[in-house]
């Protein structure tokens, strides 16, 4: 019995220096938000609540669907750098890592749960009657697997044990494989569409990758800050500096990315591909662009971590809060700018109603509603861990 | 016997722009009203010529039931399906709303259904052809720009029309091998 309570003590306690309770108070009040959005969605039904349209099919959900399942990902693989490959620095945070990448996954299966029209018939659909040769088959078999093994990481680093750390090794590295295979995956989903160049090819495959690990780190950075009141101790400096250098070097690989998909896009002017780029840079998505995807999302962080040297936390922590408001607008960007063509002119009698040669697409409160869902779990069910669960680094 | 490939043959300068095929295929098929429910559609074409000597083409369309139909690959339940005779053809029952079938779709002929609740389009009017009827757009129109047969036989209205006359299909850059054929 004494044991039992050492064991539980080890894993449950208050911790009253964290200020966890405004986070779980905002994120209770989220999650309100977005459980009156799920009402709206059941009782009216989805396509008076969405703005999604027969040419824009995918909207909000879908950019936030990824925006949390990409960032989990990233979080898994930083995890299993450290737990598999011995990053030591990582290592010594993998109690939050995994589960923060346990929530997040989490808060991005309401976003698709609630997108998807069927969601309980998905369940039995994709075991009685899969289609392996689509490629939302293999996301969701790779997603399901990644929530399995991140369940076992989180039951293994809690309960201490010399057999459980070469299980747990062999854990990190599988969550790792899974979840670079599952967000690859996700991009193929885009990647294979023919109908819509700007989305085909291997771009999104691999943006989603480097880009979900720049994530990791930077929600890492960010919660750290939080979690020690921007005062983060000296013990913990390797690993926020290995943090800052990982997100660095994958911020400019993004950069590299995204400097030549624009560039394809533009040069000869190949159809459709063109009128995507464009309306990014000077078009409707404009200043979600600029200010999103290029300030906040690269540069601007990527300026505050050279200038951080790798020393000012602070900094680093505030690189990290760019890089996640900018990712948003990358996610929503990428999900609407592919669709934004439409598949026949706007002619009268089409039906397609076109400004400038692209139809619109706005999300409606209701999917705003569902996004503060997601947003509202993570804050909620993290904080109060944060509150109540020991995850202090090792 | 050989199994049937059945096909629309379109020769759109016959089309007065009348719209009674779409009118046909609501009824037929009873499509809900709403701006985003139609399976079929006639754009309006360009104007062209010089005044006073213009010309416009109308040119009706719908699904374009491809060989190589992406919607049936990226489709992740199998819902989006083809039949022996080459028909793409939903199973309502297995479909998500997952809406990848209408990213994936280059000539934008899915919408969603608050009849069935599921993706919904074209069906070529597969119950009535079972029972040797023709689609409702094809009997309705009342110029005959429609021609719906069997391409696996010769002497078919629309094996004879394609050997006897050229044709055009839309976006062959896709490579989605279309059996809906349009008269040049």
């Amino acid at each position: 019995m004494t044991n039992q309570n050492n064991s539980l003590s080890h894993i449950f306690r208050v911790n009253k220096d964290i200020p966890a309770m405004p986070f779980i108070a905002c994120g209770a009040a989220l999650l309100l938000v977005g459980l009156i959005g799920v009402i709206r969605v059941l009782v009216y039904g989805q396509e008076a609540v969405y703005g999604v349209t027969r040419q824009v099919p995918w909207g909000l959900l879908i950019a936030t669907y990824a925006y949390f399942v990409i960032t989990s990902t990233g979080l898994a693989f930083i995890g299993g750098l450290g737990h598999a490959f011995n990053v030591q620095p990582f290592a010594r945070i993998g109690k939050r890592i995994v589960l923060l990448a346990f929530i997040i996954l989490l808060a991005g299966f309401t976003q698709i749960g609630m997108e998807i029209g069927h969601p309980f018939r998905l369940m039995y659909l994709f075991i009685l009657s899969p289609n392996f040769s689509a490629p939302i088959v293999w996301m969701g078999i790779f997603y399901g697997i990644e929530l399995f093994l991140l369940s076992i990481e989180l039951y293994l680093i809690f309960v201490k044990s010399p057999k459980n750390h070469a299980l747990s090794a062999a854990t990190a590295f599988l969550t790792l494989m899974v979840g670079v295979a599952a967000t690859s995956n996700l991009g193929f989903v885009f990647g294979s569409l023919t109908a819509r160049p700007f989305y085909h090819g291997i771009y999104f495959p691999t943006f989603l990758v480097v880009s979900g690990i720049a994530g990791g780190c930077a929600i890492l950075l960010l919660i750290h800050n939080i979690i020690y009141r921007f005062n983060i101790p000296d013990e913990l400096s390797r690993t926020m500096s290995g943090l800052s250098k990982l997100m660095g070097l994958c911020i400019g690989a993004m950069l590299f990315l995204s400097a030549w998909k624009i560039i394809s896009s533009l040069y000869t002017a190949p159809a459709e591909a063109y009128e995507a780029a464009t309306a990014l840079l000077s078009g409707p998505l404009a200043i979600n662009f600029w200010c999103g995807e290029i300030i906040f999302a690269l540069l601007l962080p990527l300026a505050m971590l050279l200038m951080s040297r790798g020393k000012n936390f602070m900094i680093m922590g505030a690189a990290g809060l760019f890089f996640m408001i900018g990712m948003f607008f990358t996610r929503y960007d990428f999900i609407v700018a592919g669709q934004l063509h439409p598949m026949r002119a706007g002619n009268a009698g089409s039906h397609v109603d076109v400004l400038n040669g692209l139809v619109h697409y706005a999300p409606s409160s209701g999917e705003w509603m569902i996004f503060a869902l997601g947003l509202g779990l993570f804050f909620f069910f993290y904080f109060l861990a944060e509150r109540f669960i020991a995850l202090e680094p090792e | 016997m050989k199994r049937k490939r059945y096909a629309i043959v379109f020769d759109t300068k016959k089309c007065l722009n009348c719209k009674a095929c779409t009118v046909a295929c609501k009824f037929e098929n009873y499509v809900p009203v709403g701006d985003d429910s139609y399976r079929l559609w006639v754009t309006e074409m360009p104007l062209e010529g010089r005044f006073p000597v213009l010309r416009q083409e109308f040119r009706p369309s719908q699904c374009q039931h491809c060989e190589n139909a992406p919607c049936e690959k990226v489709c992740p339940t199998g819902a989006t399906f083809r039949t022996a005779e080459g028909v793409v053809l939903i199973d309502y029952d297995k479909c998500i709303l997952c809406k990848a079938c209408m990213a994936a779709c280059p000539y934008d002929a899915r919408f969603v259904s608050k009849k069935h609740d599921a993706v919904e389009k074209c069906t070529f009017c597969m119950h009535r052809v079972s029972e040797g009827r023709e689609p409702a757009c094809v009997e309705t129109c009342p110029v005959r720009v429609r021609e719906f047969g069997d391409l696996n036989d010769p002497d078919s209205t629309v094996s004879r029309l394609l050997n006897q006359r050229a044709y055009y299909q839309l976006k062959p850059e896709k490579n989605t091998r279309p059996r809906l054929f349009y008269l040049k």
